[in-house]
């Protein structure tokens, strides 16, 4: 016991040592996963079960994406959605997911002949989710930016989308501006509104929040002057909950909103594009809206929200 | 793994550190105190004070700290009482923790035989002397191992404090996956970062753990 | 109790569903415990023994644990490995992963610790019996040992179960998760849901702790006492 310390500083070198041992072999792991692997499995847990899994690993290929025919195969289809943004992605009262997203996950499930297993997402994890391969499709209201279309593939596009600011109505933001200094503005972590406001106004103080619900419940709390996010979003709640007005209902781009794939899963891509093109026909996208944003957003801005057919007016 | 990635990253972990740090010690150190007064008005069994603080232990070990953050920070704001994310912070850390102190403490209190006290008294100091002088810095020593687990525990629970929009280390972390997506450059920084942050506290623990080993009465 | 929002939880299956959350939670602990016991008194043991390579390993894995927050070990497990070796492990496997990793840890320790504090007379007395080294370890040594382990090991299962409450982070839909589903979309409804939905979570993870952890401590009385 006396060199108890003494272990424990041994302990931090050889945790820190292996550590850069596991960080040289991310550097390879693209190359040579397999290598890498065994290495860092050490590092990480000692574990039975994370042996299995790292074994399991060498037969593996590179590629985490499933294609068209293997999830056409299996019978299943992941697809992220949001489970806490209502009318876009929620779950009801019975337990079931809805919304706009929805609807369309349920058209791509029965157009594919397979069953959707809802994966619920936060807005951060979205690009993460595709690039591990957890889900194969992302309808999480994900707006198309460039830094994104890096990381994943965006097929073609489903609703219009800019950001907006709402703030309760005895003290509309109508400028970001206007922003005092010890004033906080609530965003979503992962989200365009985050990106927007940390490039553009970098003095503004962020409040974040990693679900949505969590970010609503603060806002109505009163836990910030303002709340950021995609436009459509704090147009909703404005109509649904009283006392709060969009004093910015539109700021930066004019953005797009579309479902995404893991880079490089160019036939799940193909079908999508197809399959929104096709569906585009019949005008499903407005009959989506008709279904579930009516409600909240009446008619008026239907022809504003919906992109069919991939094809932006 | 991007050095260049790491380099620009750094900054921001360092004020997340920072303020991992600063609520983590406020919480820790409301905790104590929390766990002092408590553990003495169960010593002295004060009446009402002692069961209601039994209450309180039982409710705060039995919950997460995570649906405990919800609950002040989410919830409390509907009956009108309104904290801001560090206050809650502190104070969720203060609660539990005090739960956890006054445990540990009490402990130490009830291990001191009673004779000392009796004899103590007995050479005609008073009840507050005995407590002071006599009691409390043996008690202190034979609990300061309990203190310092429970001080590492708190600590580790700092990273809760990401859902409650504090920007600790965990929520950095996050973020900057969300907003760019270089998981295996953050999350090393993360491991490091916590590594930076408690591996000192631990040895801390270790050599405190010796010494009140020397420093116990009568063994 | 309508401004409260505890309503909320009467509509369509909320309260069913909530419940489920709150399995799908002591599921992955009461798994994760049962490996971590098999497991843990294999590395409890190894803990014990006389090589000083072995030793220092286990004590590297042991400060590991108890360094690194649950939260950090998950995001490592859930979105790391994925990137590191191109394997893809569910959310709710790489729970019970970083569970066991730990759990098998604390587990470990305890066992240690136990096994340490049987007086050595004890193994003398049994050897100058006649007995062997076999049936020292197993009819002298063990019963004790796991006596004093029982009550450990509950609260272990626990704070395994307070510690869930983390999952959501990885995307499990256990309680909490549930909870605020629910309060979302009954936001309009009813908008203090969050009060009424949190304070039942508290409750709920109370009502399944609280007895577990008084049981502990009536068996570490009972048995301390004889």
């Amino acid at each position: 016991m006396k060199k108890n310390y003494l272990t424990k500083i041994g302990a931090l070198l050889t945790t820190t040592t292996l550590a850069f041992a596991s960080l040289a072999g991310c550097g390879t792991a693209k190359a040579e996963s397999s290598g890498a692997a065994s290495d860092a499995t050490t590092v990480e847990d000692e574990t039975p079960a994370t042996t299995d899994a790292a074994e399991a690993s060498e037969e593996k290929s590179d590629t985490v994406y499933r294609t068209l025919d293997e999830i056409k195969e299996s019978g299943t289809i992941n697809i992220g959605v949001f489970s806490d943004k209502s009318p876009f992605g929620y779950v009801d009262e019975n337990g079931e997911y809805a919304g706009y997203d929805v609807y369309f996950a349920e058209k791509i499930g029965e157009d594919l002949g397979v069953d959707i297993n809802y994966v619920s997402t936060e807005a951060a994890n979205r690009i993460e989710y595709l690039q591990t391969g957890k889900v194969d499709i992302i309808l999480a209201n994900f707006t198309v930016t460039e830094e994104r279309a890096q990381e994943v593939d965006f097929a073609l596009p489903y609703m219009n989308v800019a950001l907006g600011v709402v703030s309760p109505s005895d003290a509309v933001v109508e400028s970001l501006d206007a922003v005092g200094a010890d004033d906080q503005i609530i965003v979503i972590s992962g989200t365009t509104a985050e990106t927007y406001l940390e490039k553009n106004y970098p003095d503004i103080k962020l409040q974040k929040y990693d679900a949505y619900a969590e970010a609503k419940t603060a806002f109505e709390n009163g836990n910030a002057v303002a709340w950021a996010n995609d436009n459509t979003e704090v147009i909703a709640f404005s109509l649904e909950n009283e006392g709060f007005t969009v004093g910015i209902p539109s700021l930066g781009d004019a953005d797009t909103i579309a479902p995404a794939v893991t880079k490089g899963n160019e036939s799940l891509l193909t079908w999508l594009n197809d399959e929104i093109e096709t569906i585009g026909n019949d005008n499903f996208f407005h009959e989506d809206y008709e279904a579930t944003l009516l409600d909240t957003y009446g008619k008026d801005y239907e022809d504003t929200l919906v992109v069919e057919g991939g094809k932006v007016q | 793994m991007d050095v260049n990635v790491l380099k620009s990253y750094i900054p921001l972990y360092n004020e997340a550190l920072l303020l991992t740090v600063k609520i983590g010690v406020l919480g820790i150190l409301t905790a104590f105190a929390i766990g002092l007064s408590g553990a003495a008005a169960i010593y002295f069994k004060i009446p009402v004070v002692s069961r209601v603080l039994k209450i309180y232990i039982e409710l705060f070990r039995n919950t997460p700290l995570l649906v405990q953050l919800f609950f002040i920070y989410f919830a409390l704001p509907k009956l009108g009482l309104r904290v801001s994310a560090e206050l809650c912070g502190i104070l969720g850390l203060g609660l539990i923790g005090g739960a956890y102190m006054i445990e540990t403490m009490r402990s130490g209190l009830e291990s001191i035989d009673k004779i000392q006290s009796e004899s103590a008294l007995s050479l005609g100091m008073t009840h507050g002397q005995v407590f002071w002088s006599i009691i409390l810095p043996q008690a202190f020593s034979v609990s300061m191992p309990g203190i310092m687990a429970n001080v590492i525990f708190l600590l580790k629970e700092t990273s809760v404090f990401s859902t409650i929009s504090l920007m600790d280390l965990m929520f950095t972390a996050k973020d900057l996956i969300g907003m760019y997506a270089k998981t295996i450059e953050c999350l090393f920084l993360l491991v490091i970062y916590y590594l930076i942050m408690l591996l000192p506290v631990s040895i801390l623990g270790s050599i405190i753990e010796r010494r009140v080993r020397y420093a116990e009465f009568g063994n | 109790m309508q401004s409260l929002g505890i309503d909320v939880l009467f509509k369509g299956t909320n309260m069913l569903r909530l419940l489920k959350g709150l399995w799908v939670s002591v599921e992955i602990s009461l798994i994760s415990v049962a490996l971590s016991i098999v497991l843990g008194l294999i590395i409890g043991v190894l803990m014990t023994s006389k090589n000083s390579v072995m030793r220092f390993l286990l004590r590297v894995y042991l400060e590991i644990v108890r360094i690194m927050p649950q939260m950090v070990l998950l995001f490592i497990v859930y979105f790391g490995t994925t990137r590191v070796f191109g394997i893809n492990i569910s959310a709710e496997l790489s729970a019970i992963i970083v569970f066991v990793f730990w759990g098998t840890a604390e587990m470990g320790d305890l066992v240690r610790g136990s096994i340490k504090s049987i007086p050595r007379i004890q193994y003398d007395s049994a050897y100058a019996l006649g007995l062997n080294k076999f049936q020292v370890h197993f009819f002298i040594i063990f019963p004790q040992t796991i006596r004093r382990l029982i009550p450990l090991s509950i609260n272990l299962v626990t704070r395994m179960i307070k510690t869930t409450s983390l999952v959501m982070m990885i995307g499990i839909v256990e309680v909490l998760k549930v909870a605020q589903q629910i309060i979302e979309a009954n936001r309009k409804a009813s908008p203090n849901a969050a009060f009424g939905v949190f304070a039942v979570v508290f409750f709920l993870y109370f009502i399944v702790c609280w007895p577990i952890s008084r049981f502990a401590v009536k068996l570490e009385k009972r048995w301390a006492l004889n």
